[in-house]
């Protein structure tokens, strides 16, 4: 049983992990009621607004917790001339 | 939180999903505090789906219920029903062919205020969801308690049930993690303490680890409590001296799961 549980921790996420990564999207959500699928159009909509201006790479767009706290986390790299 | 001078202290436990432990909790903890030498009213609020009455194993003894009491129908005197056990702890049931917009918050705050002046605690066991019977619930609370499963699901209800809470001005929430299976834990397939803390963000007030005992206690009427050789039923006690402001360590149920944490774990005697 405890060579089971060592052999089970070094493969694969486990399901405790899963658990917790969706968890840690779901409230962000809840906290701040959008869905998940709101996120792909602001993502598009945010590059609309920067490329009127500067040329940047693909942007990261996040929404994670600070303690009960919902943040969006942008990260746009740009592109060097 | 927890000033004896103004009287007692009114507290909703309370949840969001169904099934978690909340009437479990309120039965326990009152017996708890009742065994503490404490003034005792559990309050079922689950209008129309009535249960307390049957965990706490008082359901014969059952004459008047809180909707009689708020129509003037009886007296709160009347309708209170006396423990067998502890002569300080009773229970107010709730009615169970009424339904939850026959009672509103004004009311619940006034009959609190009222059993305030006799009771040391009043212990609100609060319907599941978020609607009338929540509000209700939560009307004339002091403090409350959050209960949870390691679970998604309801930890999602639990977060949202916090933040219903908290825009309801709430400043003291507490938090009981009920279920818990250590094993579970250490082999990655259940959500930890320290998970649940992460995502929560309250203060914990009980571990309750997953015990057969209370099947067998909610099929007899005699609430876990009673055994204090269960892991459970010394949990709830625990819950209920911290209730009373005495500091209680938790159990750390965070082993790596070597053997020895495991050595350790059989010949520990604390209990969340």
């Amino acid at each position: 049983m405890i060579l089971l549980d060592f052999a089970r921790k070094k493969g694969s996420a486990t399901s405790r992990s899963k658990a917790n990564d969706r968890l840690q999207t779901v409230l962000a959500h809840d906290r701040i009621g959008t869905s998940s699928g709101i996120m792909e159009q602001m993502k598009k909509e945010v590059i609309q607004v920067i490329r009127k201006h500067i040329d940047t790479e693909e942007p990261e767009v996040n929404l994670t917790s600070r303690g009960r706290q919902s943040v969006l986390d942008i990260n746009i790299p740009l592109k060097g001339r | 939180m927890k000033e004896p001078s103004n009287g007692g202290q009114v507290v909703v436990i309370t949840s969001g999903k169904g099934g978690v432990g909340k009437t479990t909790t309120v039965t326990n903890v009152s017996m708890g505090l009742a065994q503490l030498g404490c003034k005792v009213v559990a309050m079922d609020l689950d209008i129309g789906l009535k249960k307390l009455d049957l965990i706490m194993g008082l359901e014969n003894r059952v004459i008047y219920d809180i909707v009689q009491v708020l129509e003037g129908e009886c007296t709160l005197r009347q309708a209170l029903v006396k423990d067998r056990r502890f002569p300080n702890l009773f229970m107010l049931p709730a009615a169970q062919t009424r339904n939850k917009d026959d009672i509103n918050e004004e009311q619940i705050k006034n009959l609190c205020a009222e059993m305030k002046k006799d009771f040391d605690f009043i212990l609100i066991d609060c319907p599941a969801g978020i609607e009338r019977g929540f509000r209700n619930s939560i009307a004339a609370a002091d403090w409350a308690v959050v209960v949870t499963n390691p679970e998604v699901s309801a930890v999602r209800d639990a977060d949202r049930i916090i933040g219903m809470l908290e825009s309801s001005q709430f400043k003291d929430i507490k938090l009981v993690i009920n279920r818990i299976r250590p094993e579970m834990v250490r082999g990655g397939d259940m959500l930890s303490i320290d998970d649940l803390l992460n995502h929560l963000c309250i203060d914990l007030i009980g571990i309750v680890p997953e015990d057969d005992g209370v099947v067998i206690s909610t099929n007899t009427g005699e609430p876990i409590i009673l055994n204090q050789r269960s892991m459970a039923g010394r949990a709830f006690y625990n819950i209920a001296r911290r209730f009373n402001n005495e500091e209680v360590p938790f159990l750390d149920l965070n082993h790596t799961g070597s053997l020895w944490d495991r050595i350790r774990e059989f010949f520990s005697k604390q209990v969340g």
